[in-house]
């Protein structure tokens, strides 16, 4: 598993790849949650009773940091199948949906636009945004390894 | 002259009968009653009673929704210091205005404070309603016999109070204050316009209290 890792992260442009991913879902996730605040100064607050949903977001940004990448490579270095890249689109955009639609703008947006199903669509994001943001990790895991298991299987076809 | 005398004083015994009990009955807090009311560019005219003294120079106009979890996040994390520094000390008084539209029960929640401010507990109705508030929207926490319910905790004349919320005789009351919202370019909740003597600033999501400390600061 490891040595998977360290095949994909030794070009330097996968690690690059990776940082961007995490670091741009990570703000990205912590401004939509309102962990982050932009205006009127650069603040970051955590309320108690909030710790929970801000591992996740933590936990979701790495590993989609840790699977696109992977799949990319499989991908460009590989020349593998682009469906396989799904797991970890889907994890990412799940991950990423729940509790962003709520009393923020988007929200608000949404359900401005949409009308009553805009509100019930953002009122079940917000109902369930704990669980939602788990089965996204578990769907980034699972994409994990079945990538770091096809890395293996086509490196030794290729190799 | 006896008559006379007993006539004159049944009628000041009625009048300062009158007034003693028009004294007992107010309610503990100022209802609004200013059709005119505005705090900057927004008419507050439809929001809560005034939280502090209402000359007090810096007005914080909150819009929220009672369903909303930043919302209650401000209220816990925020407000108790926002409260007791500048609120209690009279630098700065504080208004609600609904911006309930995040399900079928944000604005009948929005409905019951005020006919609970018909009964001088605004505020009071208000906070329970933060304080009793679940984490599902629409979930049932503030269906129409929960919200009656934390109407007969206030003790309120509940015949009163459920033929106000009933009746939706503050439907458009609310309505009038989410299009102030939206008048005002508020998109979330809670939004915050922070209205001094001179100048106006806007705060948007449950930002914490060394940002409005800042801000307030800096207007006194």
């Amino acid at each position: 598993m490891m040595q998977t890792i360290k095949l994909v992260f030794s070009n330097f442009k996968y690690v690059f790849l990776s940082s961007v991913i995490f670091v741009s879902m990570m703000i990205g996730l912590l401004i939509l949650s309102e962990y982050i605040f932009l205006e009127p100064y650069i603040v970051s607050h955590l309320p108690s009773g909030t710790e929970l949903g801000f591992v996740l977001i933590l936990v979701i940004s790495a590993l989609s940091a840790l699977v696109i990448p992977m799949n990319i490579f499989r991908i460009n270095i590989l020349k593998s199948s682009k469906q396989k890249m799904g797991g970890g689109i889907v994890g990412s955009i799940i991950g990423a949906s729940a509790g962003a639609c709520s009393c923020g703008p988007v929200g608000f947006a949404v359900i401005s636009t949409f009308g009553s199903v805009g509100a019930t669509a953002t009122a079940f994001l917000t109902n369930y945004e704990i669980p939602i943001r788990i089965i996204a990790i578990a769907i980034l895991f699972a994409a994990y390894f079945t990538t770091v298991k096809s890395l293996k299987i086509e490196c030794n076809v290729h190799s | 002259m006896n008559k006379k005398a007993v006539i004159l004083g049944v009628i000041v015994v009625a009048i300062v009968a009158g007034i003693a009990a028009s004294v007992s009955s107010s309610p503990s807090e100022t209802v609004n009653l200013d059709m005119g009311r505005t705090h900057g560019t927004i008419s507050t005219a439809m929001g809560s009673a005034i939280l502090g003294d209402p000359s007090a120079p810096i007005t914080i106009v909150e819009f929220g929704d009672y369903q909303c979890h930043q919302c209650y996040n401000w209220f816990h994390n925020t407000k108790p210091a926002i409260t007791r520094d500048y609120v209690e000390t009279g630098k700065v008084n504080l208004v609600f205005v609904d911006l309930a539209f995040l399900g079928n029960d944000s604005p009948k929640a929005a409905q019951a404070s005020y006919c609970a401010e018909d009964q001088g507990m605004y505020w009071d109705y208000h906070d329970l309603l933060y304080n009793s508030q679940e984490p599902k929207i629409d979930g049932g926490w503030a269906n129409s016999e929960r919200l009656k319910a934390f109407a007969f905790s206030l003790d309120l004349d509940m015949k009163l109070f459920e033929s106000c919320l009933d009746s939706g005789k503050y439907s458009k009351r609310v309505q009038y204050n989410i299009q102030q919202a939206r008048d005002n370019g508020v998109s979330g909740t809670p939004g915050f316009f922070i209205v001094g003597p001179d100048e106006q600033q806007q705060i948007s999501g449950a930002q914490p209290f060394s940002v409005f400390k800042q801000i307030l600061d800096s207007m006194i």
